[in-house]
């Protein structure tokens, strides 16, 4: 159940998005992939999240945006890229050869934050000069 | 005035870990010595293993094993009669150590005097693959009776080691294990992977795991930065 750790890690990376933003009041949506080769479970990490998420007012409304896309591998023979998969043994489906490489599959990354935010004073003066 | 704004950014999620991983590298690093990382599923034979192993290096190399349970110490004290220090690690609820507590550990052990570095991870095919602990060489066990079709059903941890042990070969007349199966499995995932077929109740395999122990640290030591 390393979900949990995570949705945890997520979170940290949200609040801290919220702290170093200028205005923002809180996260409306958060934006993770999660490549095919890193066994995350999706219904364990978004239960962990929006568990997790409940603690703290500036996340507590924060939608996870899950992308989990499948691995991109070269064959080890033809370099041919393809998508490994366990019914074909992860081998490449022309030539049958093994996983050379994997060029995706292996992202566990924050993409985008949705922040709600109030302007700032002098920003609002700023807008109204510019308008 | 409410507005909306996106955050574009790449920020790694785990990269806690992986910075405290790195750190960790840089002590055993420091120290000379060679870490490995045991991972398996439960009771495929990590601290069998280990007590085979422990009995050979430690004649000649100065050896200690951080120990990964989520309760007790009987792995612990197994290893202890050996004479080996033994440092626990008890997870609690967690599936897997993580360099945190490595790091705990690392930091009030006296490495400079150590040759290996053994950890045991906590039984577990899935999560320990994604918490590197700042390790040299990740190796798997998979025991005949789990099935050798193993390596389909988790690829990820098969996918990111070095080598792979078939362990409890003894008991191959009596499972249906292919051993030549298992690797070509483990080699399609991960071409760089070693597999060795060993038993400690026979000793099959035992000397070619203890020499591919010995080249890694031998290789290790000719990448260590050099001390002063």
């Amino acid at each position: 159940m390393h979900e949990a750790t995570i949705a945890k890690s997520i979170l940290e990376i949200v609040s801290k998005q919220i702290a170093r933003t200028p205005g923002a009041l809180r996260a409306l949506q958060v934006h993770v992939v999660a490549g095919q080769f890193r066994n995350v479970d999706r219904e364990s990490l978004e239960f962990a999240f929006d568990s997790l998420k409940m603690f703290d007012q500036r996340t507590s409304g924060c939608e996870l945006h899950l992308e989990m896309p499948s691995a991109t591998a070269l064959c080890k023979e033809s370099q041919h890229a393809y998508h490994p998969c366990y019914q074909q043994a992860y081998c490449c489906p022309l030539c049958g050869s093994g996983i050379g490489k994997l060029i995706s599959g292996e992202e566990l990354d924050v993409v985008n934050v949705s922040l709600e935010t109030v302007l700032h004073e002098e920003q609002k003066d700023h807008a109204r000069v510019v308008r | 005035m409410h507005e909306s704004s996106d955050e574009h950014m790449l920020e790694r999620i785990l990269n806690n870990n992986e910075d405290l991983a790195a750190h960790n590298r840089e002590h055993f690093d420091a120290a000379g010595l060679l870490c490995i990382n045991l991972m398996s599923a439960p009771g495929a034979g990590k601290t069998s293993l280990l007590e085979r192993s422990l009995l050979d290096l430690s004649k000649h190399w100065q050896c200690s094993v951080i120990e990964g349970d989520m309760v007790g110490e009987l792995d612990a004290d197994r290893l202890r009669k050996l004479g080996v220090d033994v440092s626990q690690i008890s997870t609690g609820k967690s599936c897997h150590l993580d360099a945190q507590m490595v790091a705990r550990v690392v930091h009030s052990k006296a490495l400079d005097k150590l040759d290996y570095l053994f950890i045991e991870n906590v039984g577990n095919l899935v999560c320990p693959a994604d918490f590197p602990l700042g390790e040299h060489k990740r190796v798997v066990l998979l025991s005949v009776t789990e099935g050798d079709d193993k390596p389909l059903k988790y690829p990820v941890i098969f996918h990111n080691c070095d080598v792979v042990l078939f362990t409890k070969c003894d008991l191959l007349p009596y499972v249906n294990f292919s051993v030549a199966r298992a690797t070509q499995y483990v080699q399609d995932l991960n071409p760089r992977a070693q597999c060795f077929a060993v038993s400690i109740v026979t000793g099959q395999g035992i000397d070619d795991w203890l020499n591919w122990l010995s080249s890694a640290y031998l290789q290790s030591q000719k990448n260590m930065p050099v001390s002063i």
